[in-house]
Protein backbone atom coordinates (compact mmCIF):
# COMPACT_ATOMS: atom_id res chain seq x y z
CA UNK A 1 0.00 0.00 0.00
CA UNK A 2 1.59 3.46 -1.11
CA UNK A 3 1.45 5.33 1.35
CA UNK A 4 1.60 9.29 1.92
CA UNK A 5 3.91 10.30 4.50
CA UNK A 6 4.14 14.24 6.02
CA UNK A 7 7.21 15.01 8.50
CA UNK A 8 7.20 18.00 10.46
CA UNK A 9 10.89 19.26 10.59
CA UNK A 10 12.25 21.98 12.57
CA UNK A 11 15.38 24.02 12.79
CA UNK A 12 17.29 24.82 15.66
CA UNK A 13 19.91 26.80 17.28
CA UNK A 14 22.44 24.60 17.49
CA UNK A 15 21.80 24.10 21.49
CA UNK A 16 25.65 23.09 21.95
CA UNK A 17 26.25 26.71 21.56
CA UNK A 18 26.62 29.10 24.43
CA UNK A 19 23.45 31.78 24.59
CA UNK A 20 22.76 35.08 25.52
CA UNK A 21 19.52 37.07 25.84
CA UNK A 22 18.68 40.17 23.77
CA UNK A 23 18.22 43.39 25.33
CA UNK A 24 14.39 43.32 25.57
CA UNK A 25 14.76 39.87 27.34
CA UNK A 26 12.01 38.15 25.43
CA UNK A 27 14.65 36.14 23.12
CA UNK A 28 17.84 34.81 22.69
CA UNK A 29 20.18 37.08 20.65
CA UNK A 30 20.03 35.37 17.09
CA UNK A 31 22.38 37.39 14.91
CA UNK A 32 25.55 34.86 15.43
CA UNK A 33 23.59 31.32 16.14
CA UNK A 34 23.97 28.55 13.50
CA UNK A 35 21.14 26.99 12.87
CA UNK A 36 20.57 22.87 12.59
CA UNK A 37 17.67 20.40 11.77
CA UNK A 38 16.74 19.18 15.31
CA UNK A 39 18.05 15.67 16.71
CA UNK A 40 14.47 13.63 17.04
CA UNK A 41 13.41 15.06 13.30
CA UNK A 42 16.37 13.53 11.98
CA UNK A 43 14.71 9.91 13.49
CA UNK A 44 10.99 10.80 12.06
CA UNK A 45 12.75 11.89 8.61
CA UNK A 46 14.91 8.49 8.18
CA UNK A 47 11.32 6.92 9.24
CA UNK A 48 9.50 8.34 6.78
CA UNK A 49 12.10 8.00 3.99
CA UNK A 50 12.04 3.87 5.03
CA UNK A 51 8.48 3.91 5.19
CA UNK A 52 8.51 5.13 1.58
CA UNK A 53 11.09 2.50 0.39
CA UNK A 54 9.04 -0.32 2.14
CA UNK A 55 5.94 0.09 1.23
CA UNK A 56 6.05 2.52 -1.86
CA UNK A 57 4.52 6.43 -1.83
CA UNK A 58 5.46 10.09 -1.00
CA UNK A 59 7.54 11.93 1.96
CA UNK A 60 6.49 15.27 1.93
CA UNK A 61 8.67 17.27 4.82
CA UNK A 62 7.09 20.07 5.93
CA UNK A 63 8.08 23.30 8.07
CA UNK A 64 7.40 26.23 9.74
CA UNK A 65 9.75 28.94 9.66
CA UNK A 66 11.87 31.91 7.92
CA UNK A 67 13.54 31.18 5.10
CA UNK A 68 16.70 30.39 6.84
CA UNK A 69 14.63 27.04 7.20
CA UNK A 70 15.53 26.25 3.24
CA UNK A 71 18.55 24.93 3.81
CA UNK A 72 17.50 22.40 6.32
CA UNK A 73 14.47 21.57 4.09
CA UNK A 74 17.10 20.59 0.87
CA UNK A 75 18.91 18.64 3.22
CA UNK A 76 15.42 16.17 3.82
CA UNK A 77 15.22 16.40 -0.40
CA UNK A 78 18.25 14.73 -0.21
CA UNK A 79 17.87 12.25 2.22
CA UNK A 80 14.66 11.03 0.60
CA UNK A 81 11.99 13.09 0.98
CA UNK A 82 9.93 13.99 -2.68
CA UNK A 83 9.03 17.30 -2.26
CA UNK A 84 9.30 20.58 0.23
CA UNK A 85 7.14 22.44 1.89
CA UNK A 86 7.58 25.64 3.76
CA UNK A 87 5.20 27.44 5.94
CA UNK A 88 6.23 31.02 5.87
CA UNK A 89 5.48 31.80 9.37
CA UNK A 90 8.83 33.62 10.59
CA UNK A 91 8.18 34.92 13.95
CA UNK A 92 12.49 34.27 14.58
CA UNK A 93 11.51 32.82 18.15
CA UNK A 94 7.96 31.19 17.96
CA UNK A 95 7.11 30.51 21.71
CA UNK A 96 4.03 29.44 21.65
CA UNK A 97 3.95 25.59 20.83
CA UNK A 98 -0.09 25.85 20.42
CA UNK A 99 0.36 28.90 18.01
CA UNK A 100 2.55 26.76 16.07
CA UNK A 101 0.64 23.83 16.00
CA UNK A 102 -2.41 25.11 15.35
CA UNK A 103 -0.80 26.66 11.66
CA UNK A 104 1.02 23.04 10.90
CA UNK A 105 -2.11 21.53 11.42
CA UNK A 106 -3.92 24.00 9.29
CA UNK A 107 -1.10 23.28 7.06
CA UNK A 108 -1.03 19.40 6.89
CA UNK A 109 -5.05 19.27 5.76
CA UNK A 110 -3.73 20.76 2.73
CA UNK A 111 -1.28 17.76 1.95
CA UNK A 112 -2.64 14.44 1.45
CA UNK A 113 -1.08 11.89 4.50
CA UNK A 114 -2.02 8.64 5.70
CA UNK A 115 1.02 9.47 7.82
CA UNK A 116 1.89 12.19 9.73
CA UNK A 117 5.50 11.95 11.67
CA UNK A 118 7.26 14.39 14.27
CA UNK A 119 10.45 14.31 16.30
CA UNK A 120 9.70 13.37 20.42
CA UNK A 121 10.66 16.69 20.90
CA UNK A 122 12.89 19.86 19.89
CA UNK A 123 16.16 20.20 21.41
CA UNK A 124 15.32 23.76 22.10
CA UNK A 125 12.25 24.45 23.97
CA UNK A 126 11.80 20.56 24.89
CA UNK A 127 7.93 21.47 24.78
CA UNK A 128 7.88 17.72 23.50
CA UNK A 129 3.81 19.02 22.74
CA UNK A 130 3.64 19.36 18.88
CA UNK A 131 2.86 15.89 17.86
CA UNK A 132 0.14 15.30 20.58
CA UNK A 133 -1.38 18.73 19.56
CA UNK A 134 -1.20 17.89 15.58
CA UNK A 135 -2.87 15.02 16.42
CA UNK A 136 -5.65 16.52 18.79
CA UNK A 137 -6.38 19.22 16.58
CA UNK A 138 -6.25 16.71 13.25
CA UNK A 139 -8.44 14.22 15.33
CA UNK A 140 -5.63 11.15 14.49
CA UNK A 141 -5.21 8.47 16.50
CA UNK A 142 -1.48 8.89 17.59
CA UNK A 143 1.11 7.24 19.49
CA UNK A 144 4.37 8.78 21.18
CA UNK A 145 8.30 8.29 21.91
CA UNK A 146 8.18 5.72 19.31
CA UNK A 147 11.25 3.48 18.77
CA UNK A 148 9.65 0.76 16.42
CA UNK A 149 7.36 0.80 13.31
CA UNK A 150 6.19 -2.34 11.89
CA UNK A 151 2.76 -2.41 9.28
CA UNK A 152 0.30 -4.81 10.39
CA UNK A 153 -3.31 -5.62 8.69
CA UNK A 154 -4.09 -2.12 7.37
CA UNK A 155 -2.64 -0.30 10.66
CA UNK A 156 0.46 0.02 12.54
CA UNK A 157 2.13 -1.84 15.26
CA UNK A 158 4.37 0.47 17.05
CA UNK A 159 6.87 0.62 20.44
CA UNK A 160 6.73 3.47 22.71
CA UNK A 161 9.12 3.91 25.11
CA UNK A 162 8.51 4.52 28.90
CA UNK A 163 10.54 5.55 31.83
CA UNK A 164 13.54 3.31 33.11
CA UNK A 165 13.35 1.06 29.78
CA UNK A 166 9.76 -0.49 29.46
CA UNK A 167 8.39 -0.65 26.18
CA UNK A 168 4.41 -0.29 25.68
CA UNK A 169 3.37 -1.58 21.95
CA UNK A 170 0.06 -0.30 21.07
CA UNK A 171 -1.79 -0.96 17.51
CA UNK A 172 -3.26 1.83 15.65
CA UNK A 173 -4.86 2.56 12.15
CA UNK A 174 -3.89 5.19 9.94
CA UNK A 175 -4.08 8.16 9.06
CA UNK A 176 -1.91 8.25 12.61
CA UNK A 177 0.55 10.33 13.74
CA UNK A 178 3.35 9.46 15.72
CA UNK A 179 6.01 10.93 17.72
CA UNK A 180 9.77 9.31 17.29
CA UNK A 181 12.00 8.82 19.39
CA UNK A 182 16.32 9.61 19.08
CA UNK A 183 17.92 6.43 18.15
CA UNK A 184 14.62 4.98 16.48
CA UNK A 185 17.20 4.66 13.14
CA UNK A 186 20.37 5.22 12.30
CA UNK A 187 19.78 8.28 9.76
CA UNK A 188 21.72 7.97 6.54
CA UNK A 189 23.95 10.60 5.15
CA UNK A 190 22.74 12.28 1.94
CA UNK A 191 24.96 11.03 -1.04
CA UNK A 192 26.43 13.82 -3.09
CA UNK A 193 24.60 13.60 -6.54
CA UNK A 194 21.29 13.75 -4.28
CA UNK A 195 22.58 16.81 -2.59
CA UNK A 196 23.28 18.04 -6.10
CA UNK A 197 20.01 17.17 -7.22
CA UNK A 198 17.96 18.80 -4.23
CA UNK A 199 19.06 21.99 -4.70
CA UNK A 200 17.61 22.62 -7.95
CA UNK A 201 14.54 21.16 -6.75
CA UNK A 202 11.72 24.03 -5.70
CA UNK A 203 10.62 24.52 -2.50
CA UNK A 204 6.74 24.87 -2.40
CA UNK A 205 5.60 27.82 0.12
CA UNK A 206 2.68 28.03 2.12
CA UNK A 207 1.45 31.56 3.56
CA UNK A 208 -1.44 32.64 5.35
CA UNK A 209 -4.02 32.78 2.90
CA UNK A 210 -3.15 29.19 1.10
CA UNK A 211 -4.31 27.71 4.85
CA UNK A 212 -7.76 30.20 5.05
CA UNK A 213 -5.89 32.90 7.51
CA UNK A 214 -5.63 36.81 6.49
CA UNK A 215 -2.57 37.15 7.95
CA UNK A 216 -0.74 34.74 10.97
CA UNK A 217 -1.81 36.99 13.74
CA UNK A 218 -5.40 35.77 13.18
CA UNK A 219 -4.52 32.35 14.38
CA UNK A 220 -7.71 31.92 16.48
CA UNK A 221 -6.52 30.84 19.82
CA UNK A 222 -8.40 30.23 23.14
CA UNK A 223 -5.92 32.42 25.40
CA UNK A 224 -3.26 34.65 25.59
CA UNK A 225 0.14 33.72 25.75
CA UNK A 226 3.51 35.98 26.29
CA UNK A 227 6.65 35.70 27.30
CA UNK A 228 7.59 37.49 30.69
CA UNK A 229 10.99 37.39 30.37
CA UNK A 230 14.39 35.22 29.36
CA UNK A 231 17.01 35.33 32.06
CA UNK A 232 19.97 32.91 32.64
CA UNK A 233 18.92 29.86 35.01
CA UNK A 234 19.29 30.47 38.67
CA UNK A 235 22.36 29.16 39.70
CA UNK A 236 20.74 26.02 41.76
CA UNK A 237 24.50 25.40 43.65
CA UNK A 238 27.28 25.38 41.28
CA UNK A 239 30.37 22.57 41.08
CA UNK A 240 33.33 23.86 42.81
CA UNK A 241 35.44 24.61 39.68
CA UNK A 242 38.94 23.65 39.57
CA UNK A 243 40.96 25.54 37.08
CA UNK A 244 44.20 25.74 35.68
CA UNK A 245 46.06 24.03 32.91
CA UNK A 246 45.40 20.06 31.83
CA UNK A 247 48.24 19.05 34.50
CA UNK A 248 47.41 21.38 37.13
CA UNK A 249 43.52 20.39 36.91
CA UNK A 250 44.80 16.23 36.39
CA UNK A 251 46.86 16.90 40.27
CA UNK A 252 43.60 18.19 41.43
CA UNK A 253 41.61 15.32 40.59
CA UNK A 254 43.19 12.59 41.11
CA UNK A 255 44.20 14.26 44.72
CA UNK A 256 40.58 14.35 45.16
CA UNK A 257 40.17 10.55 43.93
CA UNK A 258 42.74 9.28 46.45
CA UNK A 259 41.47 11.38 49.28
CA UNK A 260 37.83 10.66 49.02
CA UNK A 261 39.36 6.85 48.76
CA UNK A 262 38.37 6.15 45.33
CA UNK A 263 41.54 4.28 44.43
CA UNK A 264 42.95 1.29 45.28
CA UNK A 265 46.51 1.19 46.02
CA UNK B 1 -15.91 28.62 36.06
CA UNK B 2 -14.87 26.85 38.97
CA UNK B 3 -11.43 27.29 40.04
CA UNK B 4 -10.16 23.60 41.01
CA UNK B 5 -7.34 22.26 39.80
CA UNK B 6 -7.71 18.46 38.61
CA UNK B 7 -4.30 16.63 38.70
CA UNK B 8 -3.84 13.82 36.82
CA UNK B 9 -2.83 10.35 38.16
CA UNK B 10 -0.18 8.22 36.77
CA UNK B 11 0.12 4.77 37.26
CA UNK B 12 2.10 2.01 35.49
CA UNK B 13 2.23 -1.69 35.98
CA UNK B 14 -0.11 -0.89 39.22
CA UNK B 15 1.85 1.44 40.90
CA UNK B 16 1.70 5.15 41.44
CA UNK B 17 4.61 7.19 39.09
CA UNK B 18 6.69 8.90 41.87
CA UNK B 19 6.16 12.18 39.44
CA UNK B 20 2.29 11.82 40.32
CA UNK B 21 2.86 12.72 44.29
CA UNK B 22 4.85 15.73 42.77
CA UNK B 23 2.24 16.89 41.35
CA UNK B 24 -0.47 16.84 44.06
CA UNK B 25 2.19 18.51 46.01
CA UNK B 26 2.11 21.30 42.71
CA UNK B 27 -1.32 21.39 42.47
CA UNK B 28 -2.60 21.63 46.32
CA UNK B 29 -0.10 24.54 46.15
CA UNK B 30 -1.54 26.16 43.02
CA UNK B 31 -5.33 25.45 44.87
CA UNK B 32 -4.46 26.92 47.89
CA UNK B 33 -2.80 30.15 46.23
CA UNK B 34 -7.00 30.52 45.06
CA UNK B 35 -8.72 28.94 48.00
CA UNK B 36 -10.20 26.15 45.84
CA UNK B 37 -10.14 22.58 45.94
CA UNK B 38 -7.14 20.25 44.03
CA UNK B 39 -8.62 17.19 42.75
CA UNK B 40 -6.73 13.97 41.87
CA UNK B 41 -8.18 12.27 38.79
CA UNK B 42 -7.16 8.47 38.56
CA UNK B 43 -8.06 6.69 35.57
CA UNK B 44 -8.03 2.89 34.82
CA UNK B 45 -9.82 -0.18 35.80
CA UNK B 46 -10.03 -1.70 39.19
CA UNK B 47 -7.76 1.15 40.54
CA UNK B 48 -9.83 1.28 44.01
CA UNK B 49 -6.67 0.28 46.02
CA UNK B 50 -4.24 2.71 43.95
CA UNK B 51 -7.27 5.39 44.76
CA UNK B 52 -7.18 4.87 48.68
CA UNK B 53 -3.72 5.35 48.95
CA UNK B 54 -3.57 8.53 46.69
CA UNK B 55 -6.82 9.54 49.22
CA UNK B 56 -3.87 10.02 51.87
CA UNK B 57 -2.17 12.22 50.76
CA UNK B 58 -5.09 14.53 51.87
CA UNK B 59 -6.73 15.19 48.09
CA UNK B 60 -10.15 14.24 47.02
CA UNK B 61 -9.49 11.82 44.74
CA UNK B 62 -11.98 11.17 41.50
CA UNK B 63 -11.85 7.47 40.51
CA UNK B 64 -12.58 7.12 36.30
CA UNK B 65 -13.60 3.33 36.10
CA UNK B 66 -14.23 1.51 32.81
CA UNK B 67 -12.18 -1.51 31.14
CA UNK B 68 -10.77 0.44 28.41
CA UNK B 69 -8.76 2.68 30.28
CA UNK B 70 -7.16 -0.82 32.16
CA UNK B 71 -3.67 -0.39 30.22
CA UNK B 72 -3.31 3.27 29.06
CA UNK B 73 -4.16 4.22 25.64
CA UNK B 74 -4.05 7.78 24.05
CA UNK B 75 -7.63 8.30 22.45
CA UNK B 76 -9.18 6.22 25.40
CA UNK B 77 -7.63 8.43 27.65
CA UNK B 78 -8.00 11.65 25.85
CA UNK B 79 -11.61 10.91 25.77
CA UNK B 80 -12.03 9.75 29.20
CA UNK B 81 -10.50 13.11 30.46
CA UNK B 82 -11.86 15.49 28.36
CA UNK B 83 -15.98 14.32 29.80
CA UNK B 84 -14.37 14.42 32.98
CA UNK B 85 -12.96 18.45 31.90
CA UNK B 86 -15.98 19.22 30.41
CA UNK B 87 -18.36 18.59 33.49
CA UNK B 88 -15.99 19.77 36.01
CA UNK B 89 -14.53 22.83 34.17
CA UNK B 90 -11.11 23.13 36.62
CA UNK B 91 -9.06 26.26 35.57
CA UNK B 92 -6.10 23.93 35.62
CA UNK B 93 -5.32 20.33 34.27
CA UNK B 94 -1.64 18.93 35.81
CA UNK B 95 -0.24 16.23 34.24
CA UNK B 96 3.21 14.83 34.42
CA UNK B 97 6.09 15.60 31.83
CA UNK B 98 6.58 11.63 31.13
CA UNK B 99 6.32 9.54 28.16
CA UNK B 100 2.29 8.79 28.72
CA UNK B 101 1.79 13.06 30.29
CA UNK B 102 3.36 14.08 26.81
CA UNK B 103 1.42 11.50 24.96
CA UNK B 104 -1.96 12.71 27.18
CA UNK B 105 -1.54 16.40 27.37
CA UNK B 106 -1.06 17.79 24.46
CA UNK B 107 -3.39 15.77 22.66
CA UNK B 108 -6.28 16.66 25.18
CA UNK B 109 -5.73 20.15 24.57
CA UNK B 110 -5.40 19.74 20.32
CA UNK B 111 -8.97 18.21 20.94
CA UNK B 112 -10.47 20.32 23.41
CA UNK B 113 -8.91 23.96 21.85
CA UNK B 114 -7.37 24.41 25.34
CA UNK B 115 -4.49 26.03 25.88
CA UNK B 116 -1.40 24.20 26.90
CA UNK B 117 2.01 24.77 28.71
CA UNK B 118 4.63 21.87 28.95
CA UNK B 119 7.41 20.85 30.95
CA UNK B 120 6.95 23.82 33.58
CA UNK B 121 9.32 23.51 36.87
CA UNK B 122 6.90 26.07 39.08
CA UNK B 123 3.74 27.26 38.01
CA UNK B 124 1.36 29.87 39.85
CA UNK B 125 -1.46 32.14 39.67
CA UNK B 126 -1.01 35.97 39.29
CA UNK B 127 -4.33 37.49 39.44
CA UNK B 128 -6.01 35.95 36.20
CA UNK B 129 -3.00 35.09 34.62
CA UNK B 130 -1.01 31.49 34.70
CA UNK B 131 2.92 32.25 34.98
CA UNK B 132 5.02 28.87 34.23
CA UNK B 133 8.73 28.92 34.52
CA UNK B 134 10.52 26.89 32.29
CA UNK B 135 13.88 26.03 30.65
CA UNK B 136 15.10 26.02 27.36
CA UNK B 137 18.21 25.41 25.73
CA UNK B 138 19.84 22.69 27.16
CA UNK B 139 19.10 23.90 30.49
CA UNK B 140 21.10 26.96 29.24
CA UNK B 141 17.80 29.71 29.34
CA UNK B 142 15.06 30.21 31.87
CA UNK B 143 11.92 31.34 30.59
CA UNK B 144 8.50 32.75 32.15
CA UNK B 145 5.42 32.02 30.49
CA UNK B 146 2.34 33.61 30.80
CA UNK B 147 -0.96 32.38 29.54
CA UNK B 148 -4.40 33.80 30.32
CA UNK B 149 -7.82 32.00 29.44
CA UNK B 150 -11.26 31.65 29.70
CA UNK B 151 -11.06 28.03 29.41
CA UNK B 152 -8.82 25.53 31.67
CA UNK B 153 -5.20 25.65 30.70
CA UNK B 154 -3.35 22.22 30.32
CA UNK B 155 0.06 21.99 32.15
CA UNK B 156 2.88 19.37 31.87
CA UNK B 157 5.26 19.52 35.01
CA UNK B 158 8.73 17.99 34.56
CA UNK B 159 9.76 15.23 37.34
CA UNK B 160 11.80 16.21 39.90
CA UNK B 161 10.90 20.04 40.12
CA UNK B 162 8.45 19.87 42.71
CA UNK B 163 8.79 18.50 46.38
CA UNK B 164 6.50 15.76 47.13
CA UNK B 165 4.69 16.04 50.73
CA UNK B 166 4.47 13.26 52.71
CA UNK B 167 0.54 11.55 53.49
CA UNK B 168 -1.27 13.45 55.40
CA UNK B 169 -3.06 12.34 58.19
CA UNK B 170 -6.77 12.87 57.44
CA UNK B 171 -8.06 10.48 54.37
CA UNK B 172 -10.14 12.12 52.27
CA UNK B 173 -13.14 10.37 50.05
CA UNK B 174 -12.32 8.45 46.86
CA UNK B 175 -15.72 9.35 44.66
CA UNK B 176 -16.49 7.13 41.49
CA UNK B 177 -17.03 9.54 38.58
CA UNK B 178 -18.95 8.57 35.51
CA UNK B 179 -16.47 7.72 32.27
CA UNK B 180 -18.41 7.39 28.84
CA UNK B 181 -16.43 5.97 26.12
CA UNK B 182 -17.55 5.94 22.72
CA UNK B 183 -15.59 1.94 21.71
CA UNK B 184 -15.93 3.31 17.55
CA UNK B 185 -13.67 6.42 18.31
CA UNK B 186 -10.88 4.50 20.62
CA UNK B 187 -8.45 3.43 17.87
CA UNK B 188 -5.05 3.10 19.65
CA UNK B 189 -4.90 0.05 21.87
CA UNK B 190 -2.90 -2.14 24.13
CA UNK B 191 -1.10 -4.92 22.75
CA UNK B 192 1.68 -5.72 25.13
CA UNK B 193 4.60 -4.37 27.18
CA UNK B 194 7.86 -5.42 26.66
CA UNK B 195 10.84 -4.92 29.42
CA UNK B 196 14.64 -4.54 28.79
CA UNK B 197 16.31 -8.06 28.55
CA UNK B 198 19.05 -7.99 31.15
CA UNK B 199 22.29 -9.67 30.59
CA UNK B 200 24.89 -7.15 31.87
CA UNK B 201 26.21 -5.57 34.65
CA UNK B 202 23.26 -3.94 36.89
CA UNK B 203 24.16 -0.28 36.64
CA UNK B 204 21.81 0.83 39.64
CA UNK B 205 24.25 -1.51 41.84
CA UNK B 206 27.61 0.19 41.08
CA UNK B 207 29.46 2.19 43.49
CA UNK B 208 31.55 4.23 41.04
CA UNK B 209 30.46 4.96 37.71
CA UNK B 210 32.47 6.28 35.04
CA UNK B 211 29.90 8.09 32.35
CA UNK B 212 30.71 8.91 28.92
CA UNK B 213 28.78 11.33 26.51
CA UNK B 214 29.11 13.00 23.19
CA UNK B 215 32.38 15.08 24.64
CA UNK B 216 34.18 12.03 23.99
CA UNK B 217 34.16 12.34 20.36
CA UNK B 218 34.53 9.07 18.63
CA UNK B 219 33.85 5.38 19.91
CA UNK B 220 37.36 4.19 19.67
CA UNK B 221 37.68 6.82 23.13
CA UNK B 222 35.68 5.13 25.06
CA UNK B 223 38.26 2.80 25.92
CA UNK B 224 40.07 5.88 27.63
CA UNK B 225 37.10 6.08 29.80
CA UNK B 226 37.29 1.83 30.31
CA UNK B 227 40.68 2.48 31.12
CA UNK B 228 40.02 5.43 33.77
CA UNK B 229 36.63 3.47 35.12
CA UNK B 230 39.05 0.44 35.88
CA UNK B 231 41.64 2.52 37.62
CA UNK B 232 39.28 4.09 40.12
CA UNK B 233 37.06 0.86 40.49
CA UNK B 234 34.57 1.90 38.64
CA UNK B 235 31.76 0.63 35.67
CA UNK B 236 31.19 2.84 32.87
CA UNK B 237 28.00 4.29 31.50
CA UNK B 238 26.58 6.72 29.28
CA UNK B 239 24.12 9.66 28.40
CA UNK B 240 21.42 8.73 25.77
CA UNK B 241 23.15 9.65 22.38
CA UNK B 242 26.18 7.11 22.91
CA UNK B 243 23.38 3.67 23.10
CA UNK B 244 21.39 5.48 21.02
CA UNK B 245 24.55 5.01 18.41
CA UNK B 246 25.03 1.88 19.67
CA UNK B 247 28.38 2.82 21.21
CA UNK B 248 27.30 1.01 24.46
CA UNK B 249 24.75 -1.50 25.13
CA UNK B 250 21.20 0.32 26.21
CA UNK B 251 21.75 -1.26 29.87
CA UNK B 252 24.38 1.14 30.45
CA UNK B 253 22.06 4.49 29.38
CA UNK B 254 21.47 6.48 32.95
CA UNK B 255 19.04 8.40 32.46
CA UNK B 256 15.28 9.36 32.34
CA UNK B 257 14.48 6.33 29.81
CA UNK B 258 17.34 4.57 31.31
CA UNK B 259 18.93 3.35 34.14
CA UNK B 260 18.12 5.99 37.88
CA UNK B 261 21.52 5.18 39.74
CA UNK B 262 22.64 6.74 43.05
CA UNK B 263 26.38 5.69 43.41
CA UNK B 264 29.22 6.77 45.40
CA UNK B 265 30.96 8.63 42.76
CA UNK B 266 29.68 9.58 39.57
CA UNK B 267 32.35 10.64 37.11
CA UNK B 268 30.21 13.16 34.27
CA UNK B 269 32.65 12.78 31.07
CA UNK B 270 31.72 15.02 28.12
CA UNK B 271 28.17 15.01 29.56
CA UNK B 272 26.10 18.13 28.98
CA UNK B 273 23.65 17.11 31.44
CA UNK B 274 20.48 17.52 30.08
CA UNK B 275 17.15 17.00 32.24
CA UNK B 276 17.23 13.60 31.13
CA UNK B 277 20.23 12.66 32.51
CA UNK B 278 20.97 14.34 35.54
CA UNK B 279 16.96 12.70 36.14
CA UNK B 280 18.72 9.77 36.21
CA UNK B 281 22.19 10.53 38.75
CA UNK B 282 21.68 13.95 40.46
CA UNK B 283 21.49 11.80 43.71
CA UNK B 284 25.01 10.37 43.51
CA UNK B 285 26.91 10.98 46.72
CA UNK B 286 29.89 13.21 44.60
CA UNK B 287 29.80 14.09 41.10
CA UNK B 288 33.04 15.00 39.26
CA UNK B 289 32.21 16.56 35.77
CA UNK B 290 34.48 17.22 33.05
CA UNK B 291 33.00 19.40 29.87
CA UNK B 292 34.52 22.25 27.22
CA UNK B 293 31.44 24.10 27.87
CA UNK B 294 31.71 26.12 31.10
CA UNK B 295 27.88 26.70 30.42
CA UNK B 296 27.32 22.91 30.37
CA UNK B 297 23.85 22.46 32.78
CA UNK B 298 26.24 19.54 34.25
CA UNK B 299 28.08 22.04 36.48
CA UNK B 300 24.94 22.70 38.04
CA UNK B 301 24.36 19.41 39.50
CA UNK B 302 27.62 18.37 40.09
CA UNK B 303 29.92 18.93 43.12
CA UNK B 304 32.92 19.05 41.46
CA UNK B 305 33.67 20.74 38.11
CA UNK B 306 36.23 20.67 35.54
CA UNK B 307 36.12 22.87 32.13
CA UNK B 308 38.72 20.61 29.98
CA UNK B 309 38.67 18.21 27.26
CA UNK B 310 37.70 14.75 28.76
CA UNK B 311 40.84 13.26 26.52
CA UNK B 312 43.22 15.19 27.41
CA UNK B 313 42.46 15.29 30.66
CA UNK B 314 42.21 11.37 31.75
CA UNK B 315 45.03 10.46 30.56
CA UNK B 316 47.02 13.15 32.70
CA UNK B 317 44.30 11.96 34.87
CA UNK B 318 45.81 8.09 34.87
CA UNK B 319 49.58 9.29 34.73
CA UNK B 320 49.12 11.13 37.83
CA UNK B 321 46.94 8.03 39.64
CA UNK B 322 50.01 5.51 38.83
CA UNK B 323 52.62 8.08 39.97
Amino acid sequence: MALNVVVCLKQIPNPDLQFQIAADGKDIRRETLNYKLNGADEYALEEAVRIKEKQGGRVVALTLGPKRTEPMLREALAKGADEAVRVTYDEPAAFDVGKNARILAAAVRTLPHDLVLTGVQSDDYVNSATGGLLAGILGLPHASVVTRVAFAGAGLEVACELEGGLQRVVSLPMPALLTIQFGANTPRYAPLPAIMKAARQPIKELGPSALGLTSWDSVALPYAFEVTGLAPPAAKGRAEMITGSVDEQAKRLAQLLKEKGFVRR
Amino acid sequence: MAKDVLIVAEHLEGQVTPSTLELISAGRGLADSMDEQARVLVLGHRMEQLAQHLAGYTVEVLLADHPALAEYAGDAYVQAVRGIVESMRPRVVLVSHTSQGYDLAPALAGAMDLPLVTNGLAVAFEGDRLRVLRRILNEKVQVEVEVRSERPIVVTLRPGSVKPQGTGRGMQSVTPVPVTIDPSAVRVTFVRMERPQVQDIDLSAADIIVSAGRGIQKKENLVLIEQFAKAIGGVVGASRPLTDMDWLPKTRQVGQSGKTVRPKLYVACGISGAMQHVAGMKDASLIVAINTDPTAPIFEVAHVGFVADVLKLLPATLKELKA
